[in-house]
């Protein structure tokens, strides 16, 4: 389990598969809700997550293991739906309000 | 399924990660060149003998494509994945070996020898790169990679290529078995479970589509392409959950469709059946009813159509094909509507159950927490 400052978060990374498909559509939802805050969103294939620079992940629950093997040291946030998912809601709200983001 | 949050834990090892680790690295290859696939794959529909507008000069790139620059391009990102832009061309090179040692499209050599060349060029990069005098690293790194990828093409060529021609002449007989004896639409029973367990890519990209390029270029058309990439099972599934799923996942479902079977991105429905594990039967039947459709009319299509989009899939079917495929494509989602419209109906009384789990977790993440 690590924990992030939501304040302090600047560049997520969505990670799905390939890389191409799914993580890129969350990202660019994503990138929307978060534009005020100046927070950059990316997308890249799970297995190359730890050549990306970033905050905090966010990949689908599938694909949690092998995100969290790819990048121990990171806040892997996972999610269930591809849209109007909860936990992709609590992590802009508490990036919104500058609170602390975990992955437990 | 008072649990809000499916059983598809994120636990931290296991058989699947590492299943899907195999099968992404094998997709991670594939999915990066789709579009000089759909390339290759228009111009086949467009100007073979069979096709739209035959034309005997420009289907003479057809060959070249599937046959050279396809699994080249395959090796060539097998070899990046592993070890950067020198992995990527001692990849390709050695990926020639492999081509020109047989006569079929080396998509499973390609896969193979591009990673393995890339492996050993980083071993040989290893003991070399401390030892290099100041000066020497261009003349020392272009002739290791040169040296280690003529060895590496002549092992494709004498060893990989031929062995991997007989993996592929057995997978393409046993295919061919199934084909044959009516009983390919019983692959809907392992594709559909594992497709809803993020296997979709590895299956498709790194099993199906190279058996289906071989018989593709035999025949200008291969079945095995629509085995995973059918989107009609997802299409029934998701109509099914907007009519009758539980009411907080209603309200997400026709956008859902919208992106699954125009926008091609199967991920889409998976979570909606992890929610509700039983609906996987509606896939598996759904599936089975496509397959058999397909096989029953005797359609394919000329290349994998991806992502699997109602618009790759007319886009990659060969004339005088339509009528099957969109039957196939319409009945899987009958078949997987009904089914899956029953399996929610008849587990109604549930719904209570996970409305208030929703809440519970909505009023938690309000809180903070």
């Amino acid at each position: 389990m690590a924990t992030v400052s939501g304040a302090s978060v600047k560049s997520i990374v969505v990670a799905c598969e390939a890389g191409m498909g799914s993580s890129v559509m969350v990202a660019k939802q994503l990138a929307k809700q978060l534009k005020a805050q100046g927070v950059s969103v990316t997308h890249a294939p799970v297995n190359q997550l730890a050549d990306t620079e970033h905050d905090l992940v966010l990949c689908h629950r599938g694909l949690g293991s092998r995100a969290k093997q790819a990048v121990p040291g990171s806040v892997v946030v996972m999610f269930d739906m591809f849209i109007g998912d909860l936990n992709i809601a609590k992590v802009v709200s508490l990036i919104q309000s500058g609170d602390d983001i975990s992955d437990d | 399924m008072a649990n809000f949050i499916p059983a598809g834990d994120g636990g931290h090892s296991g058989w699947r990660a590492s299943v899907q680790k195999i099968g992404g690295s094998l997709a991670g290859m594939v999915i990066p060149n789709i579009g000089a696939f759909i390339a290759w794959g228009l111009l086949t529909a467009l100007f073979i003998p069979t096709g739209w507008l035959p034309n005997e000069q420009l289907s003479s790139m057809v060959g070249p494509m599937i046959i050279n620059l396809l699994p080249i391009l395959i090796g060539y990102t097998g070899g990046r994945l592993v070890h950067g832009q020198r992995g990527a061309v001692i990849g390709a090179v050695a990926t020639v070996g492999v081509i020109v040692g047989t006569s079929i499209p080396m998509f499973l050599g390609a896969m193979l020898i591009g990673p393995l060349a890339a492996w050993v060029l980083k071993k040989i990069d290893g003991v070399l790169d401390p030892v290099t005098p100041p000066g020497f690293e261009m003349l020392i790194g272009n002739f290791s990679l040169g040296i280690a990828g003529m060895l590496m093409a002549i092992l494709g060529y004498l060893g990989i290529g031929p062995a991997v021609n007989v993996l592929s002449d057995t997978l393409g007989a046993g295919v061919k078995v199934l084909v044959d004896t009516g009983l390919l639409p019983l692959a809907s029973i392992l594709v559909e479970p594992a497709k809803i367990l993020f296997l979709n890519n590895a299956i498709n990209h790194g099993v199906l589509a190279p058996i289906g390029v071989v018989e593709a270029e035999e025949a200008g058309k291969s079945i095995m392409f629509m085995l995973e990439s059918n989107p009609g099972p997802g299409l029934g599934i998701l109509l099914a959950f907007w009519l009758a799923g539980p009411k907080i996942l209603r309200g997400s479902a026709p956008g859902a469709i919208v992106i699954h079977f125009l926008g091609g991105i199967h991920e889409i429905y998976f979570p909606y059946v992890l929610l509700k594990p039983l609906v996987v039967l509606a896939a598996i039947a759904g599936g089975a009813t496509g397959v058999a459709t397909f096989l029953v009319t005797g359609v394919g299509l000329v290349a994998t159509p991806s992502p699997g989009s109602i618009f790759a899939y007319m886009a990659m079917t060969p004339p005088g094909n339509h009528f099957g495929v969109l039957l196939g494509i319409l009945l899987s989602a009958a078949v997987s509507f009904v089914v899956a419209f029953f399996i929610l109906k008849a587990s109604k009384s549930d719904d209570a159950a996970d409305l208030d789990a929703a809440k519970a977790k909505s009023a938690a993440m309000k809180s903070g927490n």
